[in-house]
This record gives C-alpha cells, structure tokens and sequence, in this order.
C-alpha cells in the first residue's frame, strides 16, 4: 500500500500462495471464477469460454467411461481408474453446477435491475438472461395480481423514487467488503478516501468491492 | 373508518412484516394472511379518498392552509403501506423459491404437500407453476451435461451410496439397470442416479 493507511483498505498479507508457473487447467480457471462469483456482490462477466470446454470435456469423459465399463476386455487397474475419473467428474460436476447455481441466483435477485439496464446485460449467457427477465415479468405479475390491481391507480407504480426509502429495484451493493488476492503485480487503484492503493503479488486485502471490480475483470486479483 | 381511529396508520402494516420476520426467525412459511392483505388494501383507498378531499379543501384558497402537513402525512403512510405490502409478497416468494431448490426442483412433490399447499394463496401456486417452467427451461440447456437442480450443499465423497427405501417410488432407471424400490429395501447404487430420491425424502442414506 502506498501512504498513509487509508480506512477503505485493510492490509492482510503479503501471503505466499504461488502455485508455481504453471498454466492454469480449465478446472482451476473455473474455480477462480467459482469463489470470484461466490464472494462477489454484483453478478460477474459469463466464463462462457471455461465454462463450454469445460462441460464438453464432461461429455467426453462421461462417454469414454460408459465406452470402458462396457468393455468386457477392461482390466482390474483399468476399473479402478474409471472410479477415480467418475468420482472426479462428479466433483467436477458440482462446481459447475454451484457456479451455474450462484449465477441464477444473483440473476433472480437483480432480476428487475437487470431487465432494467442493457450493459448489466452483456455479463449474462443467452439463457441467464431469459431466465432474468422472465423472472422479473413473473414476479411483477404476482405483485400486481396479489396487491397492485387492488389499490388506487396511482399507487401502482412498480418504481416509486421515494427518498429515505431504499429504491424498489434492488441494485447489487458494490460497497460491500471484500477479500482480495493479488495473482500478480497490480496498476494501483484509487480508495474511494482519494488515496490510491498498489497491491503487489500475493497481498491480501479487506476493501470496498467496487475499488477492486476493475481488477477483478481484468483478472490481476482474486476473491477469496 | 370507527375501527381506524382507534390505531395508528401503518399499525396493521407493520404486522405484515412482522409476520415475514417470525416465519425467517422460525424457519416456516406461515398462512398466506388474506384478511390482513386486504385490510391494508382498504386503509390504502381510505388514505386515498383522505389525501382527495384534503387536496380539494386546499385548491379553494392559494395559501398553505391546516391540511398541508396532514397530506405529507397521509403520503407517507401510503407508500410505506405499499412497501410493506410488497415486501411481505416477495419474502414469501422467496422462501417458496428456496423450498422448490431444496427438493431439488421438483415441483410436483412441493405441490403434492396439502398442508402447505393450504398455506399459500392460489397467485402463489401460479407462480410456482410458471417459475418452474421457466427454470426448466434455463435447465434444459445443460441437460445433456448435468443437472443443475441437484444438490449444491457439500461436494460428493464416494460414488456410491448405501440406501434404504423410507416410502415406495417404484422403477427407477440406474446406471446398473433399471432397479424397482419397494419399502424396506436397501441397495447399494451410484449417488449421481439416486440423489434427487433422497432428497424428495423417498430413500434414506444409510
């Protein structure tokens, strides 16, 4: 951290966690997105790429150990390996599946904002977002039939822009604090205090998410 | 409005949220309370006709009369009425949303509980039944891969699990071939093919 230690930015580290050079696999690629999605407030940018590959290679593999099972000529290492590689594909199914799953979720919560603005928009798959503004329709439609359509004409709007009253469509809240990993040297960021934060690799940091959203898309740090 | 006079405006909104915290707190989904619902709704048109006539007493003279400040007054109970309103229906859409997810998406099943089936007002049902179809949908597009309704709760250990049979759910087609679950049962069969059973409560882990 560069100067004086601002409020907006609590420093943890530095912590080694190098996992050597190596490049990463599509499965640790999808587990970095995974734990990104899972801590982060706000719905994150579709891994579509990963996430494609890496359900092609579910497919593949899925095929190849029916293929093997079914071979009376299999031998007994060549069993034990089909039930590591079944055990590993089923515990890869499960991240896939929690991704996919925390996505739906933040997609449902932020379905009116969503519907609402195109550029959130383009961080969703084809599918999240139909699914998005379907539920937005659905669950506008269960408050007009169950509440709106009984009151008075002008007090059914669905967007009241009250102040002192929290906004009716529910925005992710990008000040919510975060835990961040540096992967690599980072460009620094500016606190929202106006001071400006250089992390350097392998810190860990408590900050508001919203300094750190740039970084995160751009892939020099991780949520952890 | 004899009863009204008695209580305070937003009194009987305020126990609508109320009842939506005790069934977070208590983990249940209460009684869909129709007669509060609508007796909110009636002190909304009341409100309603009072702001009217509190407008139509101010057109006739230009100066800020008596009226004024009970218009912010009446304002503000109406949009905190309707607040509470609303966030009462979507914390029991919520909770129905997380009940569908924990039987693993099956709808059916949720449905065919009567006793919480008479807890839920009909538009509930419906929208149970139309968000069902569109998660089916958003499912059916990883069909050929794996299902992303099934359990998210802990990462599988072993591949297979020992079962024993709680309630009859008849042929069930497996990796091993198909298997006919009957009451009493046990078997040893691979997670993957079974989980949904568990978790619509038909087998039990052994």
């Amino acid at each position: 951290m560069a100067g004086a230690p601002s409020p907006f930015a609590v420093a943890l580290g530095p912590i080694e966690l190098d996992f050597g050079a190596l490049p990463e696999s599509l499965f640790q690629q999808l587990m970095r997105h995974w734990l990104n999605e899972r801590h982060a407030p706000d719905i994150l940018p579709v891994q579509a790429e990963v996430l494609g590959a890496l359900l092609d290679h579910i497919r593949r593999q899925t095929d190849s150990v029916q293929a093997l099972r079914g071979d009376p000529d299999s031998s007994e290492a060549e069993h034990a390996r089909i039930m590591l590689v079944q055990t590993e594909v089923e515990r890869v199914k499960f991240v896939v599946r929690s991704y996919i799953r925390t996505r739906l979720y933040k997609a449902q919560k932020f379905s009116r904002y969503i519907a609402a603005t195109p550029k959130v928009q383009e961080k969703l798959s084809q599918t999240e977002l139909d699914h998005a503004k379907r539920f937005s329709q659905l669950t506008e439609n269960h408050f007009r039939v169950s509440v709106l359509q009984a009151l008075p004409p002008h007090q059914q709007g669905l967007d009241d822009n009250t102040p002192f009253t929290p906004p009716m469509i529910s925005e992710p809240d990008k000040s919510r604090a975060v835990f961040v990993h540096a992967r690599g040297e980072c460009p620094p960021v500016r606190l929202p205090d106006g001071t400006t934060m250089q992390m350097k690799k392998g810190q860990i940091v408590l900050t508001p998410y919203a300094v750190v959203e740039q970084l995160l898309e751009m892939g020099n740090v991780e949520l952890i | 409005m004899a009863s009204a006079e008695s209580r305070q405006f937003g009194n009987l909104a305020t126990q609508l949220v109320q009842e939506s915290r005790r069934s977070t707190l208590t983990d249940t989904l209460l009684k869909y309370n129709d007669s509060l619902v609508r007796t909110v709704i009636r002190e909304q048109r009341n409100l309603e006709n009072l702001i009217n006539s509190a407008i139509a007493a101010q057109a006739d003279n230009a100066a800020f009369t008596g009226d004024a400040p009970a218009l912010l007054l009446y304002q503000t109970v109406v949009l905190r009425n309707k607040r509470c309103l609303l966030a009462y229906h979507a914390h029991r859409l919520d909770r129905l949303k997380d009940m569908y997810w924990a039987l693993g998406g099956a709808l059916p099943a949720l449905l065919a509980d009567n006793d919480l089936r008479s807890r839920l007002s009909p538009h509930e049902v419906d929208f149970l039944r139309e968000y069902n179809a569109s998660v089916m949908d958003f499912r059916g597009d990883f069909s050929a891969e794996l299902d992303i309704a099934a359990s998210i709760t802990h990462p599988p250990r072993d591949l297979h699990a020992l079962v024993r049979v709680v309630r009859d759910c008849g042929v069930i087609e497996t990796e091993l071939g198909t298997i006919d679950f009957k009451k009493g049962q046990r078997f040893m069969v691979r997670r993957a093919d079974i989980e949904h059973l568990i978790v619509q409560g038909y087998l039990q882990e052994v």
